[in-house]
């Protein structure tokens, strides 16, 4: 009898005998896939241009430019920490990009990567106060924001760089090309998000530096104590972090022929919200790439869904907030059962 | 007489004005398991502390086989062979048996440069560690250690400080909070782990526990070692009691030499 027996495992015979349908419903994404499901079958119900391919290929065009921000948010949430200034770089990184161009100091690539650098380092001094001022990130990064978000402000004194003179460049053509496949316009940037989130998966789920991620968000000081480098793992994931913001930042910039020293401006909380909504813990320690995936669909096609039935898009909020009560309370029930072991 | 496996001599730490250690001496042999017992404040977490490298030591030296080595941090502590495992504070709750037994030291499938984690063969290796230790293999090793019992994740801990042939194994209060039933499985355990060849230092409140599983009890009182040959087999449960609790350096050694019986 498993009572007289405590090491018997009753818990361990449940979790082998577990069916397949019982172990699906327990994973962290299958909320989120069910809520995606319902929503799509509701605004198609509605009106039945939301599958049309143009409409599919608007929608999809938008995504993977704040998909590429939530992929990295992903990894460093479950590293336990978050980063409030992915908004900010968002809007610097373009005006950087195009302020270097423009002025004729550099050529695009140049810029491109420049900017790319300078986000790296804000990355680097966000990853340094958390880890070695043992600030909070919350606090670091609120800074950070309002210090890139008034140095693209200041740099250009409030007005959209110029940007016209991409066409034609070959990094243009590589991040926001586009071309068709059937009746469906899609842009390169969408393979970019692909690439990304296959390689994020692969890192969370199957690479030493995932388990560390892990490790590192759920419980720091065991993880310190077997050796794993938790500040080292903490910095690099805010370099990417600030990284991928940046290169959504330029993609958008490119897409829209438009660089604006305010784009950008509260997308860190959307981000936050489809990470979540994905079923990453934002206490840390476990994470999901596929979910988040799901968490970016979910508030996409929220957005464009309500409009296209008439909803007000200023009621918009109403519905994302709603969605964040609704997964965390689903979240909360489903970890509650696997702590139990049923 | 052959070298101790850990010899702490004249240990001193301090924490401003405050002296948490005062000269202490300790040792641990080959292949035993010492009970470190004291009051509320005694020393003997300090103590444990400046061994598995959590702090650093203010003077004194500490030798591991006759040879003297600097912990001055875990990862030191680890390197040279010794495990600390804390109550609560060991694992990860939200990963893996098999993830937690290999955090930090996961074997990589070929080729590296993908960093791949060897799964299949943590997941074989934590199977066998978990029936070695004696926990039932009907539980998978892919299971959290968040929905494993008090009892199930000390055996993990210890499980893993096997593997990764440790010399030493600290316990510092492994019976906290556990049923009767799980307390003996932990009890077990240690037994199981100085049988395969490694020492331990058991810490823990109730007396009782000690005295079921140690070879040799070690008294601590204000930063100091007061007793550090107690026989448990010898002595009895309430003349511990008075040694923790204060009696005098010649009522010590007189309640030691008297050699009463336990229990």
């Amino acid at each position: 009898m498993c009572k007289a027996q405590p090491f018997h495992s009753c818990r361990g015979l449940l979790v082998e005998n577990r069916s397949l349908i019982q172990r699906l419903i327990a994973r962290p994404e299958f909320g989120p896939f069910v809520l995606l499901v319902v929503e799509i079958a509701v605004f198609w119900g509605f009106n039945h241009d939301f599958l049309s391919p143009q409409n599919i290929s608007n929608t999809l065009a938008f995504t993977v430019e704040l998909g590429l921000i939530a992929l990295a948010m992903t990894l460093l949430m479950t590293s336990g920490e978050f980063d409030l200034s992915v908004g900010s770089l968002f809007g610097f990184s373009p005006v950087l990009m195009w302020t270097l161009f423009n002025s004729g100091l550099t050529s695009l690539e140049v810029g491109f990567v420049a900017a790319l650098l300078v986000a790296a380092c804000i990355g680097l001094v966000n990853g340094w106060f958390v880890t070695q001022l043992k600030i909070p990130s919350f606090l670091v990064t609120l800074g950070m924001l309002l210090v890139v978000r008034g140095t693209a402000l200041f740099v250009t004194d409030g007005f959209p760089q110029r940007t016209w003179s991409a066409e034609g460049s070959w990094l243009a053509e590589a991040l926001v090309g586009d071309f068709f496949i059937g009746p469906f316009r899609i842009y390169m940037s969408l393979f970019w998000f692909i690439a990304a989130a296959i390689a994020l998966g692969y890192v969370l789920t199957q690479s030493r530096t995932g388990n560390w991620i892990q490790a590192a968000g759920g419980n720091p000081s065991a993880a310190r104590a077997r050796g794993v480098n938790v500040s080292g793992v903490k910095i690099g994931l805010f370099v990417l972090s600030s990284v991928m913001a940046s290169l959504a930042g330029v993609i958008s910039s490119l897409r829209t022929s438009a660089a604006n020293p305010n784009s950008g401006t509260g997308y860190e909380l959307e981000v936050i919200a489809m990470v979540v909504i994905g079923g990453t813990a934002l206490t840390g320690g476990r994470g999901t790439i596929i979910g988040t995936v799901l968490g970016i669909l979910i508030l996409r096609v929220m957005r464009n869904g309500i409009v296209l039935i008439g909803v007000p898009g200023l009621a918009y909020n109403i519905f994302i907030g709603a969605i964040i009560l609704g997964m965390m309370a689903l979240h909360s029930w489903l970890e509650r059962r696997h702590q139990a072991g049923t | 007489m052959a070298e101790p496996l850990i010899r702490m001599q004249n240990i001193r730490k301090s924490y401003g004005r405050v002296q948490a250690l005062e000269d202490a001496n300790f040792h641990v042999n080959e292949r035993e398991i010492v009970g470190l017992l004291g009051d509320n404040g005694a020393g003997k977490s300090t103590l444990i502390k400046v061994l598995s490298g959590a702090v650093p030591l203010t003077s004194g030296d500490i030798f591991i086989r006759g040879k003297k080595v600097n912990l001055r941090t875990t990862s030191d502590a680890i390197a040279h062979g010794i495990e600390t495992i804390y109550q609560d504070s060991a694992l990860v709750t939200q990963l893996s048996i098999a993830r937690n037994l290999f955090l930090g030291r996961e074997p990589i499938k070929p080729p590296r440069f993908l960093n791949r984690m060897d799964q299949d063969a943590m997941n074989n290796v934590a199977r066998d560690l978990l029936k070695q230790v004696g926990i039932s293999k009907n539980i998978p090793p892919t299971t959290p250690i968040g929905s494993l019992s008090g009892g199930e994740r000390q055996a993990v801990a210890i499980a893993r400080a096997m593997h990764f042939d440790s010399d030493l194994i600290i316990l510092d209060e492994p019976t906290n909070n556990l049923g009767v039933a799980e307390t003996q499985g932990v009890l077990s355990f240690v037994r199981n782990a100085r049988d395969s060849g490694h020492s331990c230092i058991f810490i823990a409140h109730n007396i009782h526990h000690v005295f079921q599983v140690v070879d040799r009890i070690v008294v601590m009182r204000r930063g100091k070692v007061v007793a550090d040959d107690i026989d448990p087999k010898k002595t009895s449960v309430a003349e511990v009691e008075r040694i923790i609790t204060g009696m005098s350096d010649k009522e010590i050694r007189d309640a030691i030499a008297d050699g009463k019986p336990s229990h």
